[in-house]
């Protein structure tokens, strides 16, 4: 199928799946597009749309939880950065997705023990 | 419009067993546990991979393509219950199972 | 000069910066792309990543003894500066 095509379904679908959640595609066009490209890409070569910013181990209960939208099993960790670890979604309330800051697992864990 | 319709005859599924149907133009699936009989959307709800060819266990249906896992009763995917499948009410007359395809 | 030593992916945007960031500043540094990488490799990375408490999101920077995961310019420099 022709990439452009798949980008705009995954688009469509992932629309569905996001929202209820709070989030929405990145106001960056530039990123959202680099990123769906990429999810094309490893769709072809892997089977699935994973995550571009996230390395799979090739176990299936690992990698699973990094197809996109990976929102789901990365709740508390997403919403405490108001985006995703690749920034292809970003809170509904967020208008410059610049001023995110990714936060690392290690230093989001010690933020929630100390919080 | 009567939302109720047919699907199959109760003796035409097994105890833990699904089975999908096109009900209206609706992709459904019919799935039976512990007696009672439930119906969701067979499309799951993040990439439309479909529902009748993942695994049961207990009230929960394994989606094939990624794993997204949804309790049938109400359609809740287990790791975000705002996600959901489609769940319709069913209900057995006369040893006939339908389904109300209004929700 | 601190090392600088980064694991990326050759699909991810935010490792394309983190590389840029410190070419433009005309640093030296070494990266694997996790994704191109041997299984050898490839186990690794991932033990290096966990053994800091880390999973695999990339980019993953070491500057001399310290981590940074992501892409974050001011904690980049503010560890070059240290």
């Amino acid at each position: 199928m022709d990439t452009n095509k798949r980008m705009e379904q995954f688009r469509t679908m992932f629309q569905r799946v996001i929202d209820p959640l709070g989030y929405k595609f990145s106001p960056d066009e530039e990123i959202v597009d680099f990123l769906l490209e990429q999810e094309v890409m490893l769709e072809k070569e892997k089977g699935s749309p994973f995550c571009p910013c996230q390395g799979l181990t090739g176990e299936r209960e690992h990698d699973m939880k990094l197809v996109c939208p990976c929102i789901p099993f990365h709740r508390e960790h997403y919403d405490a950065m108001r985006r995703c670890w690749c920034g292809l979604y970003v809170h509904k309330d967020v208008d410059d997705p610049d001023e995110l800051v990714q936060i690392s697992k290690k230093e989001f864990e010690a933020s929630r023990n100390k919080g | 419009m009567v939302p109720w319709f047919f699907a199959i005859n109760e003796s035409e599924l097994d105890e833990g067993d699904k089975k999908p149907l096109l009900m209206e133009g609706n992709k459904i699936l019919l799935l039976r546990q512990e007696g009672g009989f439930y119906a969701i959307s067979n499309k799951c709800p993040h990439m439309e991979c479909p529902l009748s060819k993942g695994d049961m266990e207990g009230y929960v249906i394994k989606c094939p393509c990624h794993d997204w896992r949804f309790d049938i009763r109400s359609g809740e995917f287990l790791d975000a219950k705002e996600i959901t499948v489609p769940a319709y009410e069913t209900k057995v007359d006369d040893g006939k199972v339908y389904v109300n395809l209004e929700r | 000069m601190k090392k600088v030593v980064m694991y990326t992916l050759s699909t991810c945007p935010w490792c394309m910066r983190a590389k840029t960031f410190f070419r433009e500043k005309n640093i030296l540094f070494e990266y694997i792309d996790y994704d191109k990488a041997d299984e050898a490799t490839r186990k690794s990375i991932l033990e290096d990543c966990m053994s800091h408490g880390e999973k695999m999101s990339f980019p993953f920077v070491k500057i001399g003894e310290d981590v940074v995961v992501g892409y974050d310019p001011k904690k980049y420099s503010s560890l070059l500066d240290k």
